[in-house]
């Protein structure tokens, strides 16, 4: 990059906020990066080699030639031919030369090699769900380094497109077909100490985790910037590129490289079940994790679907015209068949988390439910044993 | 007038008198209502896309307000997202329909196109009318939907969000549609006058380049709009009864509605630059008194921009999914395209050299649309090479890149061309010392706007975000300040051209020293155009051209006439301009 714009940009310190970056790139984060930068600074350098000269020849001439009003021009040349066959063809060459380079790297990321590691990804408004095998399902996207990884990607409703900057890929997910991508991570994420990571939760308790947030945390050679997920690792960010609606700026997750297929692994399992976590705990983990929480909120709002503050035990009007107790049955079904009993006033729009959820994912959720529900018939701290008095009413 | 310091043989109009020209040879409201004059349909257009384009730049300032926090300005609450979603659509459906699609075709070139011809009228005068009142039609759907529930799709509708969203589509849709027959109105009856009405010794290596880029531009837009009308039609129809086209939940296929949108709104690119490269050929030959430097090579250029502009849709959706083969052709044909419009650059900064240069508001217009359309092109490199636009496809890289070509470039081209050839359309001159000066502030805050936004393209962020992450904040901060310089700049310049009304001088009929036809013609035209029979020739020999100084403008000396040849008829026919 020109040594003149990189000292400009180190006189804007703000605009480099992204420590990982450069002026104009994120940080090289996939084997496609280096080369997709490459074929970007060659056709910058062949279009600042057209742009000066023309301008400073445009300049000269504005200088130059500016004559009182009435004098007459120093030529009527009309044309020269050859002069003009010249510069038709030869940037020509060059524009040819681009197209080549473009396509054999294209080529390249439209090629996943065999035995790719592969996860499944699926949008939904607004929200990401990847596949990880065995029933473990995940917003963030977990990937070993070197590793050539495949995405294979549906969406559930409308168009919307995997954008990973520092992987420099982008491809759409349409819905009615699967799209595929695939990349190389060559950084790995970095993981803060478990009790650097503690001090942090205990500095943002009681509000949600906020991904952006740049921490400063306390290392050996001082204090550095961060910024990390729940778990403590640094990550890359992955954007939703393609318009899809109200939450479409926050539909955005982030991607966590691991060193080795040893490490990703020990993490898929400790997501795969709820494991120790209480029923409301890993129901209200489930709520933010699988999406949720962009069409429902639990403080009385009303988003694209029903709050689910207070919404245990009390009673919907379906669009049919009939009444509906919410109970287990029904949010089970809800999740299951979205659109069979949809409450009037919204638009049968959710997807089927069918053969997503687990049974005990959904029984969780639903005493996450109950936990936040004033109609809730106990509360959950006071009873464990309710349930079978619900069901026989 | 004065003939004493007229050089031997001089011929000019003179001004008009009071009652002899078109803007006041009637009057009354109904007169311009029903009017079949050319001009005045050219300068109801006019008034009509200045104002699209007033509100249309209003929401520009409020999308580019709302971004100067990273959690957002404006737009706050519950609604928020919504409200800018809409208000980013409104933006880009208003400036692409209502505004840069029909502002040089519709506007200027209604009214110039048949003075630049020599001829008294287009072909067919009533379907100019009614293509005016299509607009108005059309535009009014357009601000009905703003009132009714909204629209949030983006300008492009694309599917299946724009079959499932509960916004107006339908009423901006069908805005679109009837805005379309308008735009094909207007397209046949160019191609029409164009073809038939030319005045004897007007051959098509005669006519002004202007007229080149708009015939071009009339075969796309009369090819090309018929197929977004269909698009419309079935996204209505997939809307209403679910034929299952486009939406996958009805076995349909999202990618058909990208196909069908871009097979047309492609092709309007180049509707909309199209007729900007005429303006800009006219503006620098014209101030550097200078021949247009490779005539024939702009002329086939536009010709060759208007049909290879039919056949790379494709490059707007390397993301979405096509086969490699596929997207790798489309690529291909993307690069084709550029040469062209490159021939044109280079050619307009030969014309420079060795003229006689008057740094005049409209050449500085011209000049900045040299400086911003240089950078739009070139930056298209970028979105044309895959490797790259993988990275950059959706960011705002490409929101700089489309400004660059559709601002800087039509924009530019359009004032440059209001202000070229405002003395002709209002008989006024307006103050040269404010117009640079408002240029300058265009330029300026046009820059300052969209080339942050390119370093915030290749960083990685998408367009379209309500909000943002916040390492892109200072960037986002810069373009909002140029946008508010820009908008005091476009401001300044209406000013300028409103205070030309009420106190500019009265305008001689040819001002910049121009030659093609509009220049013979007193200023503001009389209702047929020209008194007499205007004299044909190149439009840009310069030769026959003498200043004036005491008056303060340009007459043409009797050029050196060949004998006339025997089989000329006595009496010129009424479509040349004679009188019957």
């Amino acid at each position: 990059m020109f040594p003149a714009i990189e000292s400009l940009a180190m006189t804007f310190p703000t605009l480099l906020a992204d420590k990982n970056a450069d002026f104009w790139f994120p940080i090289q984060g996939s084997s496609f990066a280096e080369e997709v930068d490459w074929v970007y600074d060659l056709i910058l350098y062949i279009s600042l080699a057209f742009f000066v000269p023309m301008m400073v020849f445009m300049v000269w001439c504005l200088f130059k030639y500016i004559k009182a009003r009435g004098t007459k021009a120093e030529s009527q040349l009309s044309h020269h031919t050859t002069l003009e066959l010249t510069w038709s063809i030869g940037p020509s060459v060059l524009l040819v030369w681009m197209f080549v380079q473009g396509s054999i790297s294209f080529l390249d990321m439209r090629s996943p090699p065999e035995g790719s590691y592969d996860i499944g990804l699926q949008a939904f408004k607004w929200g990401w769900t990847m596949d990880y095998g065995n029933g473990t399902f995940h917003p963030e996207l977990h990937i070993v380094k070197d590793e050539p990884t495949k995405l294979s990607m549906r969406s559930t409703d409308v168009i919307h497109s995997v954008f990973i900057p520092a992987f420099r890929v982008k491809k759409d997910v349409v819905p009615g077909r699967y799209n595929y991508m695939w990349f190389k991570p060559t950084i790995a994420s970095e993981q803060i100490s478990a009790e650097q990571l503690a001090k942090l939760k205990k500095q943002n308790e009681g509000t949600t985790w906020d991904y952006d947030k740049v921490h400063t945390i306390e290392t050996e050679d001082g204090e550095k910037e961060v910024q990390v997920t729940p778990e403590g690792y640094t990550f890359f960010d992955l954007y939703c590129a393609e318009y899809c609606g109200t939450n479409h700026s926050e539909m955005q997750t982030v991607v966590v490289v691991h060193e080795t297929q040893a490490d990703l692994d020990a993490w898929i399992k400790a997501n795969s079940s709820r494991g120790e976590v209480s029923m409301e705990e890993w129901g209200e983990l489930l709520y933010g994790r699988r999406g949720c929480s962009g069409c429902h909120s639990v403080d009385g709002s009303k988003l694209v679907g029903p709050t689910f503050k207070d919404v245990y035990g009390s009673q919907h009007g379906l669009t049919t015209g009939e009444n509906q107790i919410v109970d287990e049955n029904y949010v089970r079904e809800s999740i299951l068949a979205p659109k069979a009993k949809v409450v009037a006033g919204y638009q049968p729009v959710m997807p089927s988390y069918k053969g997503q959820l687990s049974d005990d994912d959904i029984a969780s959720i639903i005493a996450y439910l109950k936990s936040i529900s004033a109609n809730a018939p106990s509360q959950p701290a006071a009873a464990q044993a309710e349930p079978e008095a619900e069901s026989a009413e | 007038m004065s003939n004493a310091t007229l050089p031997a043989g001089a011929r000019d109009p003179g001004y008009p008198t009071e009652r002899e020209n078109y803007l006041t040879n009637s009057s009354g409201i109904l007169s311009w209502m029903f009017t079949l004059d050319h001009k005045r349909i050219g300068m109801m257009y006019l008034i009509g896309v200045v104002s699209a384009f007033a509100i249309g730049g209003l929401l520009a300032l409020a999308i580019r307000l709302h971004l100067l926090k990273p959690d957002g300005l404006l737009f706050t609450g519950a609604e928020g997202n919504n409200i800018y979603n809409q208000v980013f659509t409104l933006h880009g459906a208003i400036m692409v329909f209502l505004f840069i699609i029909p502002s040089i075709p519709a506007a200027l070139g209604n009214f110039l196109v048949p003075v630049m011809l020599g001829a008294k009228d287009v072909g067919f005068p009533r379907l100019n009318l009614s293509s005016f009142y299509l607009w108005v039609f059309g535009a009014l759907f357009f601000v009905s939907a703003l009132f009714s529930s909204g629209l949030d799709t983006g300008w492009t509708f694309y599917t299946p969000y724009s079959t499932t969203t509960d916004t107006s589509v339908i009423l901006a849709t069908l805005g679109a549609f009837i805005l379309g027959f308008s735009s094909i109105f207007t397209g046949l009856n160019f191609i029409v006058t164009i073809n038939t009405m030319r005045p004897p010794g007007m051959t098509w290596f005669k006519m002004p380049l202007f007229l080149w880029a708009t015939y071009a531009t009339s075969i796309i837009q009369v090819l090309a709009t018929p197929v977004l009308g269909i698009t419309l039609l079935l996204l209505i129809a997939e809307r209403t009864m679910h034929i299952g086209i486009f939406d996958p939940e009805f076995n349909g296929d999202p990618v058909t509605y990208q196909h069908f949108f871009w097979f047309y709104s492609h092709p309007a690119v180049y509707i909309m630059i199209l007729p900007a490269f005429g303006i800009i050929s006219e503006l620098i030959s014209v101030h550097s008194h200078k021949h247009i430097f490779g005539y024939r090579f702009i002329a086939y250029s536009s010709i060759a921009i208007a049909l290879l502009g039919f056949l790379v849709w494709g490059h707007h959706m390397f993301t979405a999914g096509m086969s490699s083969l596929t997207t790798i052709v489309f690529s291909a044909l993307t690069f084709t395209v550029s040469v062209p419009s490159a021939i044109k650059v280079f050619n307009w900064l030969a014309t420079m050299y060795r003229g006689s240069i008057s740094l005049t508001t409209p050449m500085c217009y011209a000049i900045s649309f040299i400086f911003l359309f240089t950078i739009g092109g070139l930056t298209g490199l970028f979105l044309g090479t895959l490797a790259t636009d993988l990275h950059l496809h959706d960011t705002y890289f490409v929101v700089a890149h489309f400004h660059y070509v559709m601002v800087g470039g039509t924009l530019i081209a359009f004032l440059g061309g209001v202000f070229h050839w405002w003395p002709k359309m209002v008989g006024k001159l307006y103050n040269e010392t404010h117009g640079r000066i408002a240029s300058l502030l265009v330029f300026l805050g046009f820059n300052g706007t969209f080339l942050p936004q390119f370093v915030l393209g290749s960083r990685g962020m998408p367009r379209r975000y309500a909000t943002y992450d916040p390492e892109f904040a200072f960037l986002h901060q810069l373009s909002t300040f140029g946008a508010l310089l820009l908008g005091i700049g476009l401001l300044y310049a209406f000013i300028v051209l409103m205070v030309s009304l009420a106190k500019g001088r009265r305008a001689p009929a040819n001002p910049w020293g121009g030659v093609t036809l509009e220049w013979q013609c007193t200023s503001p035209p009389p209702y047929y155009n020209f008194e007499r029979p205007p004299v044909v020739g190149d439009p840009y020999d310069f030769h026959n051209l003498e200043w004036d100084a005491e008056n303060e403008r340009y007459v043409m000396t009797e050029p050196e006439r060949k004998l006339v040849p025997e089989s000329t008829p006595d009496e010129v026919p009424a479509h040349a301009g004679g009188q019957e």
